[in-house]
This record gives C-alpha cells, structure tokens and sequence, in this order.
C-alpha cells in the first residue's frame, strides 16, 4: 500500500503544474479520436501482484465493459486508466501520450471518472454538484464564465435531472443521484469517460436507465466510455466491446456475442453458464447452470 | 504465545524489581533491610521512609494498576471495544472532577467520604457516556470519542472550579493528580479490600460475559440477561476505576496499556485476557512508578505517576486504532438545511456585535453585584478593554476559520484545530521555544506554536491517510495526540521551574496580556489569512467530494492539501498563543454556521470567521466577569460552553 502512495503522490506533483491555457470551444468533437490503450501494465503492490502484463485497447467512441470476478483487477485497471493509482510496470496511454506526462487539469478536461464510492456532496444542490465538473476549466481562481453556465445546463438538460436540479443531492434516491454525479462527468466535458460500477446499488430499472443514458452518449456525442460492470448481460446488451480479467490477468476479449460463450464464461467465472437467445428478442441471456 | 508472554511479564517484574531495590537501596542498604523489617520497628529515619514510604508506595502503584487493569479489561470485554478504558470513557476524570468539587465547596463532607463522592462522580460520567453510547448501540469509536470529551470537559471544569476559588495554587493539585507518593499503609490496605471485591464479582460474572462478548443477538439467545449483566459488569469496573481516582487521583491509560499488553503478546483468548490484564496492569503502573522514582532521583524533579502513564497511553491509542472496527452504517446523513441569503445571514450575525461591544465595554461586576457603568468610567477603562477584546475576537476569527476549513477539507464534521491535535502540538511548539530562546518574546513563541500545530497537524492527518481512517477515528487520533501533547505538558509543568507557571497560563488561555500591538498583529493577521483562505474556496468545494472525485477534476492533492495545512497551522498557532490549547470555537461555530443555512464553502467559511470572533469576544467578557476578581481562563470558559455541545452533538449523530 505504502508503495502504491508513494507512485501516487509522485504523480500528483508531477502534475501539480497549472496550466491555464483554456479553450472553451467544442473539444468533445475534436477529441473525439482519442482513447486509451495500455502495454504490458502490472501493478504489485508489497510483494502482491494485484494486476500483471495487461494489454488492451479501447477504441475511441466505443463502450468497453470490463467484466471479471470479484478482486480480478477490474476496478484497478480503471483506477490505472483514471490516474487514480500508478502502474509499477508497463505503459498506459491515452491519445498516444503516456499518461503520467499529463497534467491534471489537461487530463481533467479529456478524461473523466466516476469512482465507486461517491464522496457524499450532500449538501450541495445538485446544480452545484455538477458546476464541480467545470473545475478542470476555469481552474482555482478563475471566473466561473457564461460557458462553463451553458455546460452546466446542457449536462443538466441531457442527463434528464432538470426536474430536481436545485434539491440537496443528500435527499435524491440512489438512481437520481447516480445522473446527478453522471451530470457532473458531462459538465466536465471530457471526451471520455470511466465509470466503475455506476449501477451497483441501483436496482433493475435504475440500472437499465443509467447505462442507457451511458449508450446514448456514446452514440450522440461520440464519447469513449470504460465501464466496470458486475452483471455480464447488462455488459452484453449496452457495450460494443468485453474485456474480462481474472486473477489480475486478461482472459477473454471481444464483441459480446464472442465473450457469450459458455467455454469462455467457464473460463471467466470459473462455474458452468449457459447461453440462450429467447424467442422474442434476438439478445442472448447468460445463466448459471 | 504463553513463552512469548512469560518473558515479557517475567522481564517486566524483573525490570520493576531492580528499579524498586535502586531507589530503596539509596535510603537504606539492603543488608540492613531484613533489621527494618523484622527487628524492633523502624527507628531512623531511612527506615522509616523504606517501610511507611517506599514500600507501601510499590504496594499502592501494584494494586492501583492491577484494579485499573481489570476496569479497563471488563469495560473492553463489555463494550467489545479494544480501546475502552475509565480514562478514555471518561470516568476516572469524572470521578476527580467530584473530589475537585468536594473539596472547594464541602470540605467538611470530603473527610471520610472521599471514597464515595468518587464513586458518584465516576458513575455519573459512566452514566452520561454509556447514555449517549446507548442511541448508537455503544459503537466502539463513539463510545470513546463521548468518553474523551466527557473527561475533558471534567478537567476543564476542575481547572475553572480551582481557579475560580482563587486558590490558585489547587490548580497544580489538580495537575499533579496520579502521584503515588504514600505515608502509611492505610491506602493500601483499602484498595486491596476494594480490589478483592471487584476480583471476586469479576469471578461470579465471568460466564456470561464471555458469552456476551459473541454480540448480542448471540448472547440473549443463549438465555443470557444482558441488561443485568452489563450494568452489573460496568458497575464494577466503575467502581474499581472510582477507588483507585478516591485514593492516587487521575491514573490515566493503565487499563488500556494492561489488555493491550496481553493481547500484544498473542494471548487473545477473553477469559485469559480478563485474568491477565489485572496482573499486567499491576506490573505496569509498577514499572513505570519505579522508572518515575528513579527519575525524580537523579533530576531532583517530581513528576506525577498519572501523566507518566498518559505518555505511554497516547501512542498505545493511537497504534490500536486501526484495529477497532466501526459499526456505523455508511449512509450519509440527509441535511436538509434550509439555505440563508449570505448577505442577510451576514448582516443577521453582525447584528450581534453591538450587543457584545455595550457589553464588553459597560457591563462590570464589582465581585457582588452587576452594574452598568457610566460612559466616563468605561471611557476610563476602554484603554485597558480593546486589547484584549480585539485580540480574543481575532483568536476566535482565526480557530473557527481553521475548523471550518478543516471539516471540509477532510469531509469530517468533527475535524478542527482542536480536535485533530493542532492545538496540543501548538503547546509542545510554545514550551519548545520558551525552554529553547528564553528571550524570544512573543513573536517567536508564537512562530513556535505555529510549528507545532503544523508538526502535530500534518502527523494526525498523515497517519489518517495511510491507515484510510474514516471520520470518527480521526477525531479519535487527534485526541489521541492532545491527550500525549498535554501529559507531556503536565510533566513538564510538575518539573516546577518558572516555565511552569507561563506554560499553566498558556493552558487556560488567557487574554489579559494582550497589548495594544499584539492585538493588532492579532486583528490582522486573521484579516489576512481570511483573505488567503478565499482564494482555497474553489478547492475547499471540490475537496468534500472525495479524494478520487477531487483528483480526477484536476485539482492537485498534495499541493492543494499542503497549502491548506500551512494556512491551517499558521492560523492555529497564531491563535492559541492566545487563548490556549482547549477552546473548541473551531469545532463549534463552523457547525452552528452550517446549521443557520451557510453552506457553499464560501458563505461557510466568512460567516464561521465572524461567528467565531464574536463567541471569542463574548467568552472573554464571561472570563473576565463571572468569577470577578479572579479570572478565568478564556479557553477554559469556552470549553465549558462548547465540549457540551460537542458531546450532545456525538450523542445526537
């Protein structure tokens, strides 16, 4: 653990530098082009190989789920991908710049993260919560524009939480404050996105609404989303791409219907699956056997 | 394991021993020993000394730490909560706060009945700790955190009480409490008798405290009575701790170093560590009174036992701390605070100023009566009045910043300057330069304060990162860290040179040195750093989202972090060259600024700065005026306002 703090508090000086250059055009199209790949990447941290020899694409403006069991390093691949963490070997880009060459704010304006846990925020309003995303814009001292103002709104507007935008984010119901946080990641106006676990708490419908508002963003924007998701038929219905991991290792990687394979599930899962495709929809649904 | 526990204890005795025969051997030789003690009685005065001094102090220091020892390892068992003990819940402090109060206003009940008004004052901290425990299932951190702050307050109000009487010098008696020093065998003999009891009920309880430490549900399932039992279990170890605060005073730790002793060397077994902990705690409190003796023989200095012991506790808690489990839901609580407009909130709380001005300016109390004074008298008295008014007002502007600043940094509503520790560092950095350049004056104590908040800040709040501590046990580490930094303040104080009495001003807090220019440094200085901390606005928002959330937007960590704490120590030490360690303005009125509906950072922290000057400017009137002619401590007279609330405020969450 020490290790890892210590790669991390490396990082952030690294970044620590301002850059306040600032372009309030339309960067979302221009960056459209954009992702991540990783080389190589591992992360061992006292003595524990948490993640080893990673190599994965994610191509721009596509949904890539990671899948794979519970402690199989999904979450700490995009913690890798987010900045969060450090890898101790191999490469990690984005936009075929190496990603600790980033500063934050710069990195902040391409690329934003949903964490797991949410810091609880809850007593700011949620149109407050989401005028957060505009940091990486106009910085600690800088004046909060009629651009960052109209982002704000726009994200408000797209992610559908104009209704309850001036109530305490601490008084939403977990499915609304999942938007209200998403919002936030639209107003921050990164091409991409990384999302780990957006519908863990949310039961089904909430769970349909959050990731078909993470498809819709990817088809009307063109933004490149990463999303860590438990339930590998949510993984197959909403993505474009599988990427599952076990034991910190790449398995299996590929469009849905090749990963929605019994052997392969086996060999993810580690249990017996089945796959079958009901008569009324042309989507395939796993089950354990 | 039993190997590894047989050296230790083997090794302690042995250690307690050998430090017993030194000290002894000076008065007296040890092949005249066997004389003293069997031959015609004592005769000289060595041998006087050897057997009514030294060896019923051993005898004291034994039974003390092994009643302690047991106390701590039932309130740990009971509670299943490896840092409870009757100094971290509060009830050896409460017990001396009743002696304290005995002894200034009944001295005629005292004689004869210490024992008892020890027993009702620890039971009434028992009560209040394990009430407020109760609402939160006696979740171990709250459990403590009530505790800590029950005790403090009772030390707080045993200060004002002596202080109050103007018999200054019982303020060094209440310091000075925890010495074993003995005449006789009178006290011995008592708390042998006590300690037997409480072995022998231990003995009648033990099966079904051991069922209970499987939980609750379990316990009742398995047909035990657990109301019963529990108050019969925390009666006892009330009791014992209650015996051993009537006859040594505030013995701090003992139980808390006893179990973690015995656990440390791999014995974990309930019923074994309940057997142990007594004797552990025995050799302990031994070890460390012999060490004391040695010591204070080769300096010429007395230093008490109790805050020796309280040396060793503060790190024991704070290493212990990352194993208590906490059970609290992770839900956030839902603030529905109805938002005030900031400028009409503003001028609502600038309203106030007047108000505290007329008082601070007209209102006199002659020692009987209050009084109105005319305007040519408070014309008169003004020049000596702004000073220290000003000067509190900025010490008061400058802490509630702090905390405010503080709680959102951390996202903890309990963190501030004197809570997480700033301010007891902020003491050891005030006594490091008095004994470092005696003629610095007050600039350079002030700078040393500084950095010792800042020394004290940075280690509580690192050690907060690397252990991911949630909230409550953050608060717990600072305490941790106020409680060490003021034992070795007492320790330093009961060395009795002429710092002493500086560092005891310093302790209340006082705002009667103020001068005209220090005020004004004061005055601006709060101005000023209320400025720097606008421009942290933006990250002070952001921060409160989460460490992943906040560097993910960009904002640095470390170098935002860094900035803070600087700005956080400076304003800290700035202020408690003022009115000392323990005022918990900084806690207090960053909340109430909360709850009247200030909530962006921005509102938050401008009107906590205004609030918190005004309460400083009224606590300083209330310390002047309440026990006129003498005065109080300004940081005394706050603290007996403000750790109520705070501990309502633990009860209530």
């Amino acid at each position: 653990m020490k290790a890892v703090l210590q790669n991390y508090r490396e990082m952030s000086t690294l970044g620590s530098r301002d850059h306040s250059e600032k372009s309030n055009d339309d960067r979302g199209e221009r960056e459209a082009g954009k992702a991540f790949s990783v080389n190589n990447v591992g992360l061992t941290i006292d003595g524990r190989e948490i993640l080893s020899d990673v190599t994965l694409e994610f191509p721009p403006g596509e949904v890539v789920a990671l899948v794979g069991h519970n402690g199989s390093g999904k979450s700490t691949l995009l913690k890798i991908l987010a900045r969060q963490l450090a890898p101790t070997a191999g490469t990690s880009t984005y936009a075929d710049r190496e990603l600790a060459t980033y500063d934050n704010r710069s990195f902040a304006r391409s690329v934003a993260y949903l964490p797991q846990d949410l810091g609880t925020g809850s007593d700011m309003t949620v149109r407050e919560l989401v005028a957060c995303g505009r940091y990486p814009w106009h910085g600690a001292l800088g004046r909060f524009s009629a651009v960052d103002r109209e982002k704000v709104d726009a994200a408000i507007l797209v992610t559908g939480i104009e209704g309850y935008a001036d109530r305490l984010v601490g008084t939403l119901s977990g499915g609304e404050r999942q938007r209200a946080w998403i919002a936030m990641l639209i107003a921050q106006d990164a091409s991409s996105l990384l999302l780990d676990e957006p519908t863990a708490a949310l039961d089904i419908a909430h769970q349909l609404e959050v990731l078909s508002l993470v498809r819709k963003l990817a088809n009307d924007r063109g933004k490149s989303v990463v999303v860590v998701l438990h339930d590998i038929n949510m993984a197959a219905r909403f993505c474009d791409r599988i990427h599952a991991l076990k034991n910190g290792r790449m398995v299996a990687s590929g469009a849905p219907s090749e990963i929605l394979v019994p052997d392969t599930l086996r060999c993810i899962y580690g249990i017996e699956m089945n796959v079958i495709v009901p008569s009324n929809t042309s989507r395939p649904i796993v089950y354990p056997l | 394991m039993m190997r590894q526990a047989v050296v230790v204890g083997g090794g302690a005795f042995l250690s307690a021993v050998i430090l017993f025969l030194f000290t002894a051997g000076q008065h007296l030789a040890i092949s005249a020993w066997p004389d003293a003690l069997f031959g015609s009685g004592a005769s000289t005065l060595d041998e006087i000394i050897l057997l009514y001094g030294l060896f019923p102090r051993a005898g004291v220091a034994i039974i003390s730490g092994a009643a302690l020892g047991l106390s701590g390892a039932l309130l740990q068992q009971l509670l299943r909560n490896p840092i409870a003990d009757p100094s971290t819940l509060g009830i050896s402090a409460g017990a001396q706060l009743a002696i304290v109060a005995a002894t200034l206003f009944f001295p005629q009940i005292l004689d004869g009945n210490r024992t008892m008004i020890a027993l009702s004052g620890a039971g009434a901290a028992a009560i209040i700790v394990f009430a407020l425990g109760w609402r939160s299932s006696f979740e171990p951190v709250t459990m403590v955190v009530s505790g800590m702050l029950v005790g403090v307050t009772a030390v707080a109000l045993s200060s004002a009480l002596t202080l109050a009487q103007g018999e200054y010098l019982m303020s060094l008696v209440t310091w000075n409490g925890g010495s074993l020093s003995q005449q006789d065998w009178s006290v011995f003999n008592a708390l042998s008798i006590e300690l037997l009891a409480g072995m022998a009920f231990m003995l009648l309880l033990m099966r079904p405290l051991l069922l209970l430490g499987l939980g609750d549900a379990s316990a009742r399932s398995l047909g035990v009575s657990l109301r019963g039992i529990r108050l019969a279990v925390a009666t006892i170890a009330t009791a014992l701790a209650g015996f051993v605060a009537a006859n040594v005073g505030l013995v701090s730790f003992v139980g808390l170093a006893a179990a973690a002793l015995v656990r440390g060397c791999g014995i974990s077994k309930p019923s074994a560590v309940l057997v142990l902990s007594p004797l552990a705690g025995a050799l302990f409190l031994w070890l460390c009174d012999g060490a004391v003796q040695v010591l204070s023989g080769a300096t010429g200095e007395t230093f008490p036992t109790g805050s020796v012991t309280a040396l060793i506790g503060g790190p024991i808690l704070l290493w212990l701390l990352p194993k208590v489990r906490t059970l609290r839901a992770k839900s956030p609580p839902v603030n529905t605070t109805r938002r005030i407009q900031f400028p009409k909130g503003i001028t609502g709380l600038l309203a106030l100023l007047p108000f505290i001005l007329v008082l601070a300016f007209f209102v006199g109390n002659d020692g009987r009566s209050w009084a109105m004074l005319s305007y040519a008298d408070a014309a008169e008295l003004t020049p000596l009045r702004w000073p220290r008014l000003l000067a509190a007002a900025g010490a008061g502007g400058l802490l509630a910043l702090t905390g405010a600043i503080l709680q959102r940094m951390t996202g903890n509503p309990m963190a501030s300057p004197e809570v997480i520790g700033v301010s007891g560092g902020a003491g050891l950095g005030f006594a490091a330069s008095l004994t470092l350049v005696p003629a610095g004056g007050p600039y350079s104590l002030a700078v040393g304060a500084a950095l010792g908040g800042l020394a004290a800040m940075s280690i509580v709040l690192a050690f907060a990162r690397r252990q991911n501590l949630p909230q409550e046990k953050l608060l717990l580490a600072g305490i941790a860290v106020s409680s060490l930094s003021s034992s070795m303040l007492a320790v330093l104080m009961a060395a009795g040179d002429q710092r002493a009495w500086q560092i005891l001003a310093w302790i209340g807090g006082s705002a009667s040195s103020a001068t005209p220019a220090t005020a004004i440094f004061l005055a601006s200085l709060s101005l000023l750093i209320m400025l720097v901390a606008m421009t942290l606005v933006r990250w002070l928002t952001l921060l409160p989202l989460g460490q992943a959330t906040s560097h993910s937007l960009g904002v640095p960590s470390m170098g935002s972090r860094m900035t803070i704490l600087a700005v956080c120590g400076l304003a800290t030490g700035a202020a408690s060259v003022l009115v000392g360690p323990l005022s918990f303005v900084g806690l207090i009125a960053p909340h109430i600024a909360i709850r009247a509906g200030f909530v962006t950072a921005r509102d938050h922290l401008v009107s906590s700065f205004v609030l918190g000057a005004l309460i400083m400017a009224f606590a300083d009137f209330g310390a002047r005026t309440v026990t006129f002619p003498y005065e109080l401590p300004l940081g005394l007279f706050a603290a007996m306002v403000g750790a109520p609330y705070l501990i309502w405020l633990v009860g209530r969450r």
